[in-house]
Parts: C-alpha cells; structure tokens; sequence
C-alpha cells in the first residue's frame, strides 16, 4: 500500500469516507474511545463478577435470613436490597453476571475454535466437502436457537452445562457460516494465490495467511456473540429452563421479580440494567473494533 | 454555506461588472488559481494546486496527465462532485458566474443543465437496478416540467443520437444487458439530455476497447458539433489528444504545466514531461519488438511533494534552480504556455 | 451465463413500458434455474431437520415415561408405559414411523389433552404468525425513515440519535423490554393489556391493542438492528458506488439520490439478512408469546415443555424449524425476482 505513489494520495483521498469530515484528529479520538470506553467497562464488569465477591464482603447468593427480606437499596447490610425470599440483590447480581459470562465464553469460545476452523476449511477446499458441510449448517440453523436450547433443556434438565450444550449447537455453525464466507473473500486475495502457486502447503497456507485475515471477522463475530448468548441465556433462565433456581442468573431474577413487579419494580430494574450494560458494552466493543479494522 | 452566499452574492455582482465581462462571452469558462484539499483521517493531500486554464466556446479542450496528477478532481470541482473531505479554493467562472462556494441548490441547476460529465467506467457509473431509459428519463426530467410521455420520447430520440441500435429495446433493458460501448453511449445520453454547454469526458472512452474508442470519440465529436456544446476531454492518451482535440493542456502532480493548440503542442513542444509523453506514443513506424518509452520514474506522491518543479526528480534537463524554486506556468508564447525553467527549443519539436 | 434470445418488448405509447410476457420470459431464463436450484437445495435441509428433531426428542427416551409416572416410578413400570406408548422400538423404526404420519400430516396427540396435535398447532399458528408480522412492520416503519434520514446527513443530529438508538435497541433483550412495557403501558399507564388476547374474528381493534405491546418488544430490537445495516449500506452505495455520482451529476435532489438510487441497491443487503435472520425472529415470539400469555405457538411450545407433552413439542419445534427454512427459501425469490442482474440474466451479444 505504501509503495503507490500519488495515485494513491489522490485516489485516496477520494475514497475517503465521507463520515470522516473536516474533523481529522478528532476522527482518530473518537475511534479510540468507542474501543477504549467499552473494554473498560467490560473490564468492570468481568472484574466485579468474577472477583467482586472475593473482595467485596457479600453474602452468598443463595444464602437468605427471612428476616431480611424485602430491604431497600441502600440499606445496612446490603447495597441493593434484598428480594421478597431474603436473598442479597448485589451478591445474586454477581454470581448472576459470573454464571451468564462463563456460559458466554464457553459457549463462543467453542464456537469460534470449532465453527470457526471447520469454515475456514471448507470455504477453502470448495467442492462437495463444502457443499455437505454447508448442508449440515443450514439444519443446525435452521432452528431458532432459543427453541433447540428449551427443547434440549427440557429432555435432558436445565442446568448450566446443558445451557453451553444447546446454545453451543447454535453457536457453531453461526461462526462456521461467517467463517467460511470470510475465507472465501481472502481466499481470492492475490498473496494467497501466489502462495498457493508457489507450494505452500495447504496448512502452513490456511494457518498463515488466511487465518490471520478471518481472525478480525471472527473477534468482532465473537464479541457480538457474547451479547446474544447472553440474552439468550437470560431467556432460558427467565423461562426457568436455564440456570436452575436457586442458583441466580439475572433471567431468573427478572422473572422472579415480574412478580411483585407493581410492589418492587426493583428486583426488575437492577438486573435489567445489570444485562443491558453488559451487552451494550459487548456490542460498542465489537463495533468499535470493527470500525478500527475496517478503516486501515 | 448561508454565510458564504452573500460573498457569491458579491462576488457575482463584481463579476459582472468587471472589465472582461465583455471578453467573458467568447470564454465559456475560466479558471483561476483553483486549489483542492483533501483533509481526512489525519492526511492532508492538496490535489490540486492553481490551476488555470480557460475554454473558449465551441472548443475542444485535452486535458491530458498521468493517473493521479489532479485532471479529474479538478474537473470534478467545477461542478462540486467532491467528497465532504475535499476543500475547493480559487476561482470557476462559467459565462462568468462564479462556481466557487455556490450553494449546492443552485449548484445543481448548473449539473445537467450547463455543465454535465461523462464518466469512465460505464459499468460502475449506471445505477445497475435501475432500466437504462427510466435512468435517462431521469435525467431530461431533471431540469424541466416534462411529462412523463414526452420526456420518454425524448429519451428514446437520444438514444438515437448516441446512436445505440434498436433504441426502443434498448430502452426497458438493464445496463448489464448492455456492452461496454453501449453503456457510454447511454452514458452520454443522459449527459446531454439536459442540452448542457460544457461536456467534460472524463476519460470516457479508457475503458473501450480500441475500435469502441474511435466509435465513442468520433459520437462526442458528432454530437459536439450538433449540439454547439464545448467539449474538455480528459485522459492520458496524448494520441487521442491529438486526433480530437482543438488545444492541449497537460497536468503534472495537481498543477498545469504546458498548454497549447493541439498542432502547436506537438510540433513546438516545450516542456520535457511533455516531450516524453509524445516519445511514450508507440508508432507504426517503429521496428517491431522495440522496448517502448516510457517516462522514467513514477509520479510522485500528492502528499509528499519536494520544493521545486515536481518533475525535476524525474527530468533529464533538471537543474538546481529546477530543484529549488518551482517555475510559474505563464504563457511566453503567443497562445502556448507552460511551466519549465529550461524549456526545449523549437528544434526538438516534432515535424 | 448464456445469452437468451432478446425478450419480446411492448412500448405502449405513453406511460412507462411494462415486461409483456413475464411468463414466457420466466421460463426461460435463468431465474427458474436459480430458484429451482434453492428449492433442490432446500429439500435435503428439510429432512435434515426432521431428523435432528427427531434426535433431540429421543435423547432420552426413558425420560419421557419417567417424568410422567413420576420419580416413584419402578424401573418395569418405566418399560410398561413406553411399551404402551410405542417407544421401546429401535431408534430407526420408531423415525421412520413418525416421519412416515409427518409426512400425512398426522402428529399423534397431546399427552395432556389428547387433542389432535395438528389442531391445536393450526390454531396457534395464524396467533404467532400475526404477531411476527406485527413486530416485523414495526421494525421495518422504525427502520426505513430513521436509516435515511441518517444516512442523507451521516454524523449529524439524526444520524447521532439513531445510531444511539439503534444500539440501545439491540442491546436490550426482548423480554426485558417487554417486562418493562408492560410496567409502564399496563401498570403505570392503562393503556394496552398486559395480557389476554382478542382474535381477529372478535374485534379487529382490541385484537390490535392486545398485540401492541407484544409487537414492541418484538420490533425494537430488530429495528435497531435494520437501522444500522440500512444505514452502513446507504452510506457504503452513496460514497463509494459510481453510479450516485452519476446521479448527482445529472442535478437530482439529494433525497431522490437517497431513495430511487441508493435505496434500491441496498434493499438487497437487507433482504439477506432478514433472510438470515428469520429464525431469530420466530425465536422471538416464544418467549415474548409466554410474557404476554398470547395462544401462539410459542406459548404452546412452552406449556408443552412444563407437561413434558412430547408429541407437541415434537410438532412445534419441527414447524419452527421448517418455517424458518421456507421463510429463507421465500427470501431467495424474492431477492431473485428483483435483482434485475438475476433476472435478466443475460449479456447483450
């Protein structure tokens, strides 16, 4: 890219985006910011969750004084309050969050590594392998995921295991589809033919070249990812076919709080917030990134 | 832009009274010192960097450089094409109204109407889901109350003057329906739909093949004269330059740098960047298989220019002075024109 | 892509020239071809999916029987009641059985009602179907002006409000949104009902109001999603496709710009990616059919779920799946049927 000379400046120029305007360096700040700020916030929130109830004195989530039932924000022991069965609000918010961002990491992180190889694969093969694979993805997707999730939750149980289970059967062939389509674009790419005319291996070439060309689709794909699988989860836990009661999940709360939703719209409120800023943060972090990438 | 229309307000009005007012109505259009900057994503390009030049009536004017030396942004500038991030400065006189900061309104009374383009790659430039005679229709519907009846019969009259065959076919079909050739005839069709006076061809028939390109050019040249329309030619081919063109002007890395009448140009050239691009021109005189001229070097990149003549890097005859200090493109020769501290001699012209 | 012959054309004189002979032009071009080939496609995943609900249904079958009997349940008895409910065949049979009744139409009954399954699924359907249609109007009356009023000023006020929006629209799930609806439009404010619904046949009007809310929470955030697509591809055609330039030179209005020429091309992106999305978009109605006690599909999906009444949920989630495969095959006609490239297959000679 370096090596054009004015054409490109010119050419360049002329291909600017048009969003751009006058604003030069403000443009590069903002990019900046739209990555920086949500990865902070994601930091926050895996922080809290995941170390949060080792620092910060919380009981338990499941553990309730009768008692206590039905306290405020704000009050003594306990920052947010408690539900109408006496159990901690922030302690449930946190191993709420904890439970539904294991299961979003497990559930893309499988999806990635696998959906994402078998793609990549066969978007660079071609032929009949693809054709089948293509095949096998297009059942797999052809279920809506909430749907295949509840009917394999209801056969086998809710259970955060069988809650990776289902949603990884969605999530598989999701990155599969984006993964191949992503190879096919790079595939055509000249280095990657002239390293195929050249004799490179198909390992060394798919490992090398085309990977490292899909792994920016795939992040962003990833991280989006992890705010539907999050949703998704809260569903299968607001119909309580996800994470089993008592075990909070901030679906269940929710659901547990629609019911003295007039009384307390709080136990609504706070986990409703609590997953819509974890997945507005997945989202603006998988945009920006995308943004950033794409505008090299 | 509210604010900058009581300046071209001011300015129309100083126009119209200035003393070649009188001059102006032979000189379709003049432009002076034009200037465009391309800000974004923290680069600065000044793609253009006064220019000047005028087009008298009725002429044909070549508009000939390497890709990237500013022809088509300059061009594009008359009629304010540009992108957001461009920054046009300096003056655009059409029949003497200023173009320069003309709120984009009436700018469009000006596109199709007085000024219209041709654009190079007739695939890319036709909307691909849109009929080619509704894409034309819309264009002679533009800039007048037709109905929509008589504006298709219109349209159905301009595709034969272009001269596309079997023009009520043509008509519902898609422009990829369509060849290369009859797409840029479709392409002129809806450019002079609207009976413009100037038709800028920015390098219209680049994308033909060879016969197409004679085809295309000797239509334009038809229709030119039909329609007594102006006509700027823009491309980097000096030999087309040369068969249709009335005056030269060639461009180097944003700036005018020789100008002349076609036969002048070729028989008293001047500047070197000129004279290798004539040398460049293959002939069927020469021996077969002889290694073609080329012009040494690559142009240079708008965004890194060195003090000096931007061509010294690359010119034979250059010189300290030439490194140094830019030469000014000014007319020393009655009607020629250009810009070079150490000019070639009418000996090294061609015959 | 073979030339065919040039198509018959009729000029009426006056007014715009219409395609005569659509279907003579159909059967022979390429169209047919490509749909055939959708449809070939098609057939194959639809088996595929009859078996992998099969699958799933019989993970474990001995569940099914025990569940019902209850946990008390000895393990000949467990055998008696599947051997009175025919599962104790070896898988292939048992598939092969109950594909052979799918394909007659036949579902076998509800467990809980013994109702005919098909019935009860043919009176869900039309309740899910018009809520889906509901919510998709939404989006698509949300998306459309917000995307071009965006895109006709990118980065100015609009452009800013809707990108928010659009983010905060995907961002919230939509059963949160419609717990918070119903908070505020049915408990706050009387205005819809927060449950119950009134069918078509009763009264149009209340049927409307009682699928209002249920229609937000579906449509929100799938507007949010249209907007930003419409939004990015109206940008990407009007600065880097040539033909708006053409556009614009001729001396159009921007609007006209906006709409008759980028639109049109970028309607295509869009409709893959409804395509794409049509499983997510049933997937919607299960649950928000649950929050608001809506007698669709979904619902009945669920209730069968609690009652362990595998022949329905066998049933449901088979229809979810087949109709997410048809709605993507009616997708693909339609991209066909417009793209004019596709079309009219042909190169002029």
């Amino acid at each position: 890219m370096a090596a054009q000379p004015s054409s490109a400046g010119v050419a360049g120029a002329l291909s600017l985006p048009l969003s751009e305007g006058a604003a030069a360096p403000s443009g590069r700040l903002r990019r900046t910011l739209k990555i920086t700020i949500p990865a902070g916030m994601l930091l926050v929130i895996f922080f809290l969750c995941f170390l949060g109830p080792l620092i910060f004195a919380v009981p338990g989530p499941t553990y309730t004084n009768i008692l206590d039932a039905n306290e405020g924000l704000f009050s003594h022991h306990h920052l947010l309050g408690t539900d109408q069965v006496g159990y901690d609000i922030l302690s449930r918010i946190l191993y709420g969050g904890r439970a539904s961002l294991e299961i979003a990491l497990a559930v893309n992180g499988i999806g990635m590594a696998v959906g994402g190889f078998f793609g990549m694969v066969a978007g660079y093969v071609g032929g009949w392998r693809d054709a089948v694979m293509m095949r096998f993805i297009d059942v797999l997707i052809a279920f809506p995921g909430i749907v295949l999730a509840i009917a394999i939750a209801e056969r086998l149980g809710p259970s955060e295991f069988h809650v990776i289970l289902a949603l990884t059967v969605f999530s598989v062939p999701a990155f599969a589809r984006l993964s191949r389509a992503a190879t096919l674009r790079v595939r055509e790419e000249t280095f990657v033919v002239a390293a195929r005319l050249s004799g490179t291996r198909t390992n060394r070439l798919l490992l090398r070249h085309v990977l490292p060309n899909i792994l920016p689709q795939l992040i962003t794909f990833n991280l989006l990812g992890m705010g539907i699988v999050v949703v998704l989860e809260g569903a299968l836990s607001f119909l309580n076919l996800g994470i089993p009661s008592p075990q909070p999940s901030w679906g269940n709360m929710i659901a547990n709080g629609q019911t003295v939703l007039t009384a307390e719209p709080r136990l609504v409120i706070v986990p409703s917030i609590a997953l819509f800023i974890t997945v507005l943060s997945l989202n603006l972090l998988g945009d920006g990134l995308r943004e950033h990438w794409s505008a090299r | 832009m509210s604010g900058e229309s009581a300046a071209t307000a001011a300015a129309q009005s100083a126009a119209a009274a200035a003393p070649d007012a009188a001059a102006a109505t032979s000189e379709l259009l003049v432009v002076d010192g034009l200037r465009v900057d391309f800000h974004g994503a923290g680069q600065h390009v000044r793609a253009v960097d006064g220019l000047s030049y005028a087009v008298r009536r009725g002429q044909t004017v070549a508009m000939i450089g390497e890709s990237g030396c500013g022809k088509t942004v300059s061009s594009r500038a008359l009629i304010a094409l540009l992108p957001r991030t461009a920054r046009v400065t300096g003056s655009i006189r059409f029949e003497g109204r200023e173009l320069v900061g003309l709120p984009e309104k009436r700018m469009r009374e000006v596109r199709g109407a007085e000024i219209s383009m041709v654009f190079q790659d007739p695939t890319r430039s036709l909307n691909p889901t849109m009929r080619v005679g509704e894409q034309i229709v819309e264009s002679v519907r533009a800039h007048s109350d037709t109905a929509r009846a008589p504006a298709r019969a219109r349209a159905l009259e301009l595709m034969r003057l272009v001269r596309l065959p079997a023009a009520a076919e043509r008509f519902d079909q898609y422009p990829h329906q369509l060849s290369g050739g009859m797409r840029q005839r479709v392409m002129i069709a809806i450019a002079i739909a609207g009976e413009p006076k100037l038709l800028i061809a920015d390098e219209a028939t680049t994308a033909l093949d060879v016969t197409t390109q004679a085809q295309i050019m000797e239509l334009l040249r038809d229709i030119q004269r039909r329609l007594g329309m102006t006509l700027i030619m823009i491309s980097h081919d000096l030999g087309l330059a040369a068969t249709f063109a009335d005056e030269v002007l060639v461009m180097y890395a944003g700036r005018a740098v020789e100008r002349a009448p076609t036969r002048t140009l070729f028989e008293d050239v001047r500047m070197p960047y000129t004279k290798a691009l004539i040398d460049s021109i293959p002939r069927l005189s020469d021996p077969p298989h002889m290694v073609l001229n080329v012009v040494a070097g690559q142009a240079p990149s708008l965004a890194a220019l060195p003090p000096g003549c931007p061509f010294a890097p690359r010119c034979p005859r250059a010189s300290e002075e030439c490194r140094e200090t830019e030469p000014p493109f000014s007319e020393q020769e009655p009607d020629h024109a250009w810009a070079c501290w150490h000019p070639l001699g009418a000996q090294d012209g061609l015959a | 892509m073979s030339a065919s012959a040039p198509a018959s054309f009729d000029l009426r004189e006056g007014g715009e020239a219409r395609p005569r002979h659509l279907g003579r032009r159909l059967a022979q071009s390429s169209l047919l071809r490509v749909l055939g080939r959708r449809l070939l496609a098609a057939i194959p995943v639809m088996w595929g999916v009859t078996f992998l609900t099969f699958l799933v249904m019989n993970l474990v079958p001995g569940n099914v029987a025990r569940s019902l009997l209850g946990a008390t349940a000895t393990p000949a008895q467990v055998n008696h009641y599947e051997a009175q409910l025919g599962l104790n065949h070896p898988f292939f049979t048992l598939y092969g059985n109950w594909l052979g009744n799918v394909l007659q139409g036949n579902f076998g009954n509800s467990y809980s009602s013994h109702a005919p399954v098909t019935s009860t699924i043919a009176s869900q359907l039309p309740v899910s179907f018009e809520l889906i249609a509901y919510g998709f109007i939404i989006s698509l009356v949300v998306a459309f002006p917000l995307a071009l009023l965006a895109a006709r000023r990118p980065n100015g006020i609009v452009d800013r409000i809707s990108m928010a929006f659009s983010m905060a629209g995907v961002s919230i799930a939509n059963y949160v949104l419609a717990v918070v609806l119903v908070w505020v439009f049915a408990d706050v404010v009387s205005v819809f009902p927060a449950i119950g619904f009134v069918s078509i046949g009763t009264n149009f009007g209340e049927n409307l109001r009682s699928l209002t809310l249920p229609a937000i929470a579906v449509g929100v955030p799938l507007a949010g999603f249209y907007t930003r697509l419409l939004r990015a591809d109206l940008l990407e055609q009007m600065q880097r496709e040539d033909y708006v330039i053409t556009a614009r030179a001729k001396g159009i209005g921007p609007w006209r710009v906006i709409v008759r020429h980028a639109l049109r091309n970028s309607l295509f992106g869009l409709i893959t990616v409804i395509a794409l999305n049509f499983g997510t978009l049933l997937g919607a109605a299960v649950i928000i059919e649950q929050i608001f006690s809506l007698p669709g599909l979904g619902n009945g999906l669920i209730q069968a779920i609690g009652n362990h009444d595998t022949p329905v949920i066998e049933a449901t989630v088979l229809i979810f799946a087949l109709m997410t495969v048809a709605g993507n095959l009616l997708a693909d006609v339609l991209y066909a049927v417009i793209d004019p490239r596709i079309r009219y297959g042909s190169t002029a000679e």
